[in-house]
C-alpha cells in the first residue's frame, strides 16, 4: 500500500494530474482503493499486480475469444479492454459502430451483439464490477461490494435506444437504463483458459491429437463443476464424461476407443488425470499441483538442455529424480566420464540449478572431519530463480523494443506520414501517377528497407515477449498451486 | 656256586621294522593315490579310495593323505551340490615355486594368491608383509618377469595397478566390465550403444503407430520393448566385439530414462518381473523462454539497465534480430 504524497516526491506532478492518473488506472482495473486503517476519511491506493501484468496478454485474450466464439465476441472484448470498465449497452453500442465501419454492407443488429455479450458472461469471461454499498454515500471513502450470484448476471438491455443512436451515427451513447451495472474483463478466467491450452497441448504430445480433444472436453467439465481456487478439481464420473463425448459430436475414433483413451491418459506418468475412486464407473479429477510440477520440471529441463547441453540435463534429471546423490554415484549412474561429469555438476551448481547438502561423518576428534557432499534439487527455489530470470528476460525484450523504436523515431514517423499521404492520394482519383511516384521517391529505398527491418524486429520482440509470458505462466502456476497444497 | 647270567633283552620297538616297511608302503601308497587323483581330475572321495585300495589300513591312509596335504600335492574341497568332501590333485604345487624363488618373494606370492580374483594393491602388500617398499617393488618386477603375476589397471582406485596371479581372470569390479578398456572409460562406446537403443525404441514406436486404428492402448502397449529383447537385438547387430549382459544394457537404458527420452515400466511375465521400455514425448516441445536470447543467456545475472551488459546493446539480441 503506497500512499502517494505528490508534493514531497522529486517528480512533482501536481495534484490534478495525479488524481487524473489514479482515476485512469482505477478505470482500467490496475489500481484499487480502500479506506485507510488509521483514518477512515482518507483513501489508500494499491496496485493490483496481476492485472498490470496481464496487460501483456491482451492480444492472446482476443485471439482465444476469436477462436472459441467468433468476430463479434472478439470486438466486444476489444472494446471492453479499451474502455476498462463499461456498461453492457455502452460496449454493445461501440462494438456495433466498429463493426459497421469495418464492413459497410451489413449492419449488425444490436440484439445479436447482446446475445454475444450474454454468451461471454455465461462462460465467465467478463465479470461485473462491485457496486457502491448501501451506506456508501455516507462515507468519505466509499466501499464497493458485489454478491456472488450477481457476478455474471446480464441485465436487461434496451435495444431500441441503441439502434436509434446507431442510425443517427452518434459517437456516444447517452443515458441508458443499465448504466449503473458495469462490467470488466475477468482475468482469472483467462488464466484458466491459457493453462488449459498448455495442458491440452501436453496431452496431445503424450498420446495423440484425439486424446487432446478428449482432454479438452474433460477440462471443460471440470471447470464447470469446480471452484477455480482449489488445488484440485472436483471428481467427475465416467458416465458424465461419456455423455459429454457423445453429445459433443467428436471424431469416431474417440467414440470407439473412448475407454482406451481415458485409460491411457490416466496411466500416463504426467498426472494429467487422477482416479481417486471407482464410483459411477470411475471418478476422475485433476491435481493441479502434480501436473504443474511436471510441467515446471519440463520447462526447467528444457532450459538446462539449451543452456548447458544434454549431459548436464542427464545429471540434472538424475539428481532431481533420485533426490540426493553423491558426485561419484552421479557419474556412474549417468555413464558420463568423470571429468565432464564434474565440470557440468559445478556449472549447474554455479547457476543455482543444483544445491549442496553437507553431512558430516563425525568420527574421532583428532582427524580432520570428513563429510558427505550430497547434491539435490530444491525445486521451489530453482523455479523461483528461473522465474526471476524470465521476468528479466521479458523486461529486456520490452526495453530493447522501446529502444529500437525510439532510436529510429524520426525515420518511422517520416515513413508513417508518407504512407498516410500516399493512401489519401490514391483515394482521390484525379492525381496523376507521376506525382505518386515522386512522392514515394522522397524516401530512399535503403531507408524503406530499414523501416521494414525495424518493423520486423519489433514484431519478433513482441513474439518473444509472449513466449517469455508462457514460461512465466507455467512457473507461476506451479508456485501458486504448491503453496495451496501446503 | 655258579652265578646265573641273566641276559637282559633289549627292548626292541616292535613298530620300527614295520615303520620302515611302512615308509616304503607309504611312498607306494602316495604314488598310487596321486595316480588316482590324476585319473579322476574332478576329485575322488573316500569311497573311491576304498574301492581301489581295499586292503589299506585306515591309519596308513590317513597318514599318507595328511602328508600329501602338507606337501600341498593334493587339496581338500567340498562338492558344490552335496557338500561332500573330495580330494583333488593340486596342480600348482607351491612347493615347486619355493625352490625357485626367494623366501621374501614367497611371502609376497602367498599374499597375492590370497587376494584371488580381485587383486591386491601395492600398499596392501606392504602392510601385510611388513617389507620395505623398494624391496617389494623389486620382487614384483622379478615375479612379473617370470610371468607368475600380472598387473591390472583398476577403475575403482583411479589408475592404480592391482596385482594378481598370472592365470586368473580379473574380477568385474576391477576392470569395470565392458565399458572400461585398460582402465579408461569408453565414452564413445557408451554413446554408440545409447544411440542404438534409442533408435530401436523409435522404430518400435513408429511401427506401433501404424496400428492407430486399433486404439491408443494397443499403440502404447505395442511400443514397449523389454530389456532382454533389446540386449538380443544389440548382440545381433555386432556393434561390440563381446557380448553385453542384460544388466549392462539396463544401465544404458537407465541413462536414457534420465535423459527424459524413454520411460520404464515393470511388467510381470509369469513369475518374474521384467523391465520394459518405450519412447515418450516430453510434456513441452521446449520451454518457451529459450526461444529468446535472454532464456539461454550466460550473463543474465549481470544484465541490467546500466552498465556493460544491457539489452539495448546486447550482442545476443543483435545476432537474433538479424
Amino acid at each position: 500500500m503506497e500512499k502517494l504524497s505528490a508534493k514531497s516526491d522529486p517528480i512533482y506532478l501536481g495534484e490534478a494530474i495525479v488524481k487524473k492518473a489514479l482515476a485512469v488506472m482505477i478505470q482500467h482495473n490496475l489500481v484499487k482503493f480502500q479506506a485507510s486503517e488509521r483514518n477512515n476519511n482518507v483513501a489508500e491506493y494499491s496496485m493490483m499486480h496481476h492485472n498490470v501484468y496481464c496487460l501483456i496478454r491482451y492480444p492472446k485474450y482476443l485471439y482465444m475469444i476469436k477462436r472459441i466464439y467468433g468476430t463479434s465476441e472478439e470486438i466486444l472484448l476489444e472494446i471492453l479492454l479499451n474502455l476498462g470498465q463499461a456498461s453492457a449497452s455502452n460496449v454493445i453500442f461501440h462494438s456495433a459502430n466498429r463493426l459497421n465501419e469495418a464492413n459497410d454492407s451489413e449492419v449488425l443488429s444490436p440484439s445479436a451483439l447482446h446475445q454475444s455479450f450474454q454468451r461471454l458472461a455465461q462462460d465467465n469471461f467478463i465479470i461485473r464490477c462491485p457496486k457502491l454499498a448501501e451506506n456508501a454515500t455516507l462515507l468519505k471513502v466509499p466501499t464497493l461490494e458485489i454478491e456472488e450470484k450477481e457476478k455474471f448476471a446480464v441485465p436487461n438491455v434496451e435495444i431500441e435506444p441503441i439502434a436509434r443512436m446507431l442510425k443517427e451515427k452518434a459517437t456516444q451513447l447517452g443515458g441508458h437504463c443499465d448504466s449503473e451495472i458495469i462490467w470488466r474483463v475477468n482475468h482469472e478466467r483467462f488464466d484458466i483458459e491459457l493453462r488449459n491450452v498448455i495442458l491440452v497441448n501436453a496431452a496431445a504430445r503424450r498420446v495423440d491429437t484425439t486424446a487432446g480433444e478428449l482432454y479438452h472436453l474433460i477440462l471443460k467439465l471440470w471447470r464447470e463443476s469446480s471452484n477455480p481456487d482449489s488445488p484440485a478439481t472436483t471428481p467427475v464420473s465416467y458416465n458424465v464424461i461419456k455423455d459429454a463425448v457423445r453429445k459433443n459430436d467428436s471424431s469416431p475414433i474417440l467414440l470407439e476407443h473412448f475407454d482406451h483413451y481415458l485409460r491411457v491418459l490416466h496411466e500416463d506418468s504426467a498426472g494429467l488425470i487422477d482416479k481417486p475412486g471407482d464410483a459411477g464407473g470411475g471418478q476422475f479429477n485433476l491435481d493441479y499441483s502434480k501436473v504443474f510440477e511436471n510441467l515446471a520440471c519440463a520447462s526447467l529441463d528444457s532450459i538446462v538442455l539449451e543452456r548447458f547441453g544434454s549431459k548436464a540435463l542427464r545429471l540434472f534429471r538424475l539428481t532431481r529424480i533420485q533426490k540426493f546423490m553423491e558426485q561419484d554415484q552421479m557419474q556412474n549412474v549417468a555413464m558420463i566420464p568423470a571429468k565432464e561429469a564434474k565440470m557440468f555438476t559445478y556449472k549447474l551448481l554455479e547457476h543455482n540449478f543444483l544445491q549442496i547438502k553437507e553431512l558430516k561423518k563425525g568420527t574421532s576428534n583428532f582427524a580432520p572431519v570428513k563429510s558427505f557432499i550430497l547434491y539435490h534439487v530444491d525445486l521451489p527455489q530453482v523455479v523461483r530463480t528461473v522465474l526471476e530470470a524470465s521476468y528479466k528476460g521479458l523486461f529486456n525484450a520490452m526495453v530493447r523494443q522501446m529502444h529500437d523504436l525510439t532510436e529510429n523515431k524520426r525515420l518511422l514517423e517520416k515513413h508513417a506520414m508518407l504512407e498516410s499521404m500516399l493512401e489519401r492520394l490514391k483515394g482521390d482519383d484525379g492525381v496523376p501517377e507521376e506525382e505518386i511516384a515522386e512522392l514515394s521517391d522522397t524516401m530512399h529505398p535503403a531507408e524503406k528497407s530499414l523501416v521494414e527491418k525495424i518493423h520486423l524486429m519489433s514484431d519478433n520482440l513482441t513474439l518473444g515477449q509472449t513466449q517469455a509470458d508462457e514460461t512465466i505462466l507455467i512457473l507461476e502456476s506451479y508456485l501458486k498451486f504448491k503453496s495451496k497444497e501446503l | 656256586m655258579a652265578l646265573k647270567v641273566v641276559i637282559k633283552k633289549e627292548k626292541v620297538d616292535d613298530a620300527r621294522p614295520r615303520q620302515s616297511a611302512r615308509d616304503d608302503d607309504k611312498t607306494e601308497i602316495e604314488a598310487r593315490i596321486l595316480e588316482l587323483l590324476r585319473k579322476y581330475p574332478k576329485g575322488i572321495n573316500d569311497k573311491i579310495l576304498e574301492t581301489h585300495m581295499p586292503n589299506l589300513d585306515i591309519q596308513i591312509r590317513v597318514d599318507v593323505i595328511n602328508d600329501l596335504l602338507t606337501k600341498k600335492k593334493m587339496k581338500l574341497f567340498q562338492a558344490p551340490g552335496t557338500n561332500e568332501l573330495f580330494w583333488g590333485l593340486n596342480e600348482q604345487p607351491v612347493s615347486i615355486k619355493l625352490k625357485e624363488v626367494d623366501k621374501e618373494e614367497n611371502v609376497v606370492m602367498r599374499i597375492i594368491e590370497e587376494a584371488g580374483n580381485k587383486g591386491i594393491l601395492n600398499k596392501d602388500i606392504r602392510d601385510q608383509s611388513g617389507l620395505n617398499l623398494t624391496t617389494i617393488n623389486k620382487i614384483l618386477k622379478a615375479l612379473e618377469g617370470k610371468n607368475l603375476i600380472k598387473s591390472v589397471l583398476s577403475i575403482s582406485v583411479a589408475k592404480i595397478k592391482v596385482y594378481m596371479l598370472f592365470d586368473l581372470q580379473p574380477d568385474r569390479s576391477v576392470t569395470g566390465g565392458s565399458w572400461y578398456t585398460d582402465g579408461e572409460f569408453e565414452s564413445e562406446l557408451v554413446d554408440i550403444v545409447n544411440q542404438q537403443c534409442y533408435r530401436m525404441l523409435q522404430q518400435k514406436a513408429e511401427a506401433a503407430k501404424l496400428k492407430a486404428m486399433d486404439g491408443p492402448l494397443i499403440v502404447r502397449n505395442a511400443s514397449f520393448l523389454s530389456s532382454k529383447e533389446i540386449c538380443q537385438m544389440i548382440s545381433d547387430m555386432n556393434i561390440v566385439k563381446f557380448n553385453l549382459t542384460v544388466e549392462e544394457i539396463e544401465a544404458i537404458l537407465e541413462t536414457l530414462v534420465y535423459d527424459g527420452k524413454i520411460e520404464m515400466r515393470m511388467v510381470s511375465d509369469g513369475d518374474e518381473r521384467i523391465k520394459t521400455y518405450r519412447i515418450v514425448e516430453t510434456l513441452l516441445s521446449s520451454a518457451a523462454i529459450v526461444r529468446i536470447p535472454c532464456g539461454v543467456c550466460p550473463v543474465i545475472k549481470i544484465c541490467g539497465t546500466a552498465g556493460e551488459v544491457q539489452p539495448k546493446n546486447c550482442v545476443y539480441y543483435d545476432q537474433w534480430l538479424d
